[in-house]
């Protein structure tokens, strides 16, 4: 049996490819399909409504034919040139290539789309992929095409659909455009708990988009200390959801990275109009101003910090001492 | 010869330097923000479910004082109280949308967890019972 992943990911597998075990594949999906019953879809795939028309492919994703084993740098890279960062398979594998696994994590994936200043945003599920592609993003597939006790696991990238014919379309391995029945798809597929990956320039939300979900994702750049990214993301976000604390804290302590610390001031101090009982967005206002040289203002804020409480107040009260001792 | 400046350069640097690493210490980050947030609100979810009549009443009937239920679970750690609060939302008898009835699921779930505290089982690898807590 696959093990078992919770619904946020935490614990990725070590993921393999091959591309040169295509005929084995083949035969394995054959055996597949007649011992498992497999030949059922597992599940509804949606139809097409007013929201999700009946087709679409993307032309604007390039090709990057992979070599053996290295699906996963050649599936960021896909994806990553679509949002418009020159990469290729080769600079891309030492970043997410695995040798002794032949393979590529999915973290490693994830990772290496935020150190090129990307949103690395993960899509569960038939409905959410294809509602993305419609709009046009394309999605970055784990499959595995071998067995679940025989496992070949492949990235492939979904930049196409036709619900009419009961097609995807992917960019896979050595194969531009290469057409895949539903069902097959669904089979190799549903085998990693349909985990689909989307890679985003930052100023641009996901189709299928929640809250929390993106503003995590932002604060994946701010890990990657891809600072300019973070403060697009965060921008992004906001426009969308302008009283989310977590954003305007994230925003101003990207600035505050970039040494912007004006921009930042004007993040935190809109975070303690917007949230007036969370202590940490008056604590990062009073480091601020005080590294500005605005004493009274950061006193201000520092005090009210300590005055709201909670989980960090040692800290908010080690920011209010190192004001009042006055060394800025 | 470069190296007397470089090795100048660097340590210059690092005094520039040393003010804003320290200054930066009492900045708080997205994460723990984020973090902070997380761990109060799956306190107060399962302060809430505690709190509800059917559940103190279920609790009740397994011989266990919804207070000491109570007092074992405030003394879990944020990460704990996270991964529990988790564990209950993803219960087949759903009880993510608070006001949902979440049935006998979640009371066996708070049965297994303070019978775990008390030491009678060992269902979550993440409580220690009272004995192991004693032994260190």
């Amino acid at each position: 049996m696959i093990a078992r992943r919770n619904s946020s990911g935490s614990e990725f597998e070590r993921r393999r490819c091959g591309i040169c075990l295509t005929g084995p594949v083949i035969l394995l999906l054959i055996v597949n399909l007649m011992l498992g019953g497999c030949g059922v879809l597992h599940r509804q795939w949606p139809q097409p409504d007013e929201h999700l028309p009946a087709r679409h492919e993307l032309d604007s994703v390039p090709f990057y034919s992979q070599k053996a084993f290295q699906c996963g740098p050649a599936a960021l890279a896909m994806a990553l040139r679509w949002s418009g960062i020159s990469a290729d398979t080769n600079t891309l594998a030492p970043e997410v290539f695995t040798p002794s696994r032949k393979g590529s994590l999915q973290l490693a994936m994830i990772g290496a789309a935020r150190r090129h200043g990307r949103i690395a945003y993960p899509v569960f599920g038939p409905d959410a992929m294809l509602e993305e592609v419609s709009a046009g993003h394309p999605v970055i597939v784990l499959q595995n095409l071998g067995l679940s006790w025989h496992p070949v696991w492949h990235y492939a990238v979904v930049i196409g659909y036709d619900l009419n014919q009961g097609d995807v379309i992917l960019h896979s391995g050595v194969t531009r455009r290469k057409r895949l029945s539903l069902r097959v798809f669904e089979n190799t597929w549903a085998r990693s708990d349909h985990w689909g990956l989307l890679v985003l320039p930052p100023t641009r939300l996901p189709a299928t988009v929640t809250e929390h979900a993106y503003v995590s994702a932002v604060l994946g750049l701010e890990k990657a200390s891809q600072w300019r990214g973070a403060v697009k993301g965060y921008c992004t976000a906001l426009a969308r959801w302008p009283d989310n604390l977590y954003a305007r804290i994230g925003l101003g302590n990207s600035y505050y990275a970039l040494g912007d610390k004006e921009s930042a001031e004007a993040a935190f101090r809109e975070a303690t109009r917007r949230s007036p009982t969370n202590g940490s967005a008056f604590n990062n206002l009073a480091q601020v101003l005080w590294e500005q040289g605005k004493q009274q203002d950061a006193l201000e804020a520092a005090r009210m910090a300590v005055k709201l409480g909670g989980p960090l107040v040692n800290v908010y009260r080690k920011t209010l001492e190192e004001i009042q001792a006055g060394k800025p | 010869m470069a190296k007397p400046v470089s090795v100048f350069l660097t340590i210059f640097m690092l005094l520039l330097a040393a003010p804003y690493q320290s200054a930066f210490a009492a900045m708080i980050g997205t994460e723990t923000v984020l973090d902070v947030a997380r761990g109060q609100g799956a306190r107060d979810y399962l302060n809430r479910v505690l709190a509800r009549e059917d559940v103190q009443a279920e609790l009740i009937a397994h011989g266990i004082d919804p207070l000491e239920a109570k007092a074992r679970v405030d003394s879990l750690s944020d990460a704990e109280v996270v991964c529990l609060a988790r564990q209950i939302e993803q219960l087949p008898a759903g009880g993510g949308a608070f006001g949902v009835l979440v049935g006998a699921a979640v009371v066996v779930f708070i049965v297994l967890l303070v019978t775990d505290i008390a030491g009678y089982t060992d269902v979550f690898p993440f409580v220690k019972s009272r004995d192991d807590r004693q032994k260190k």
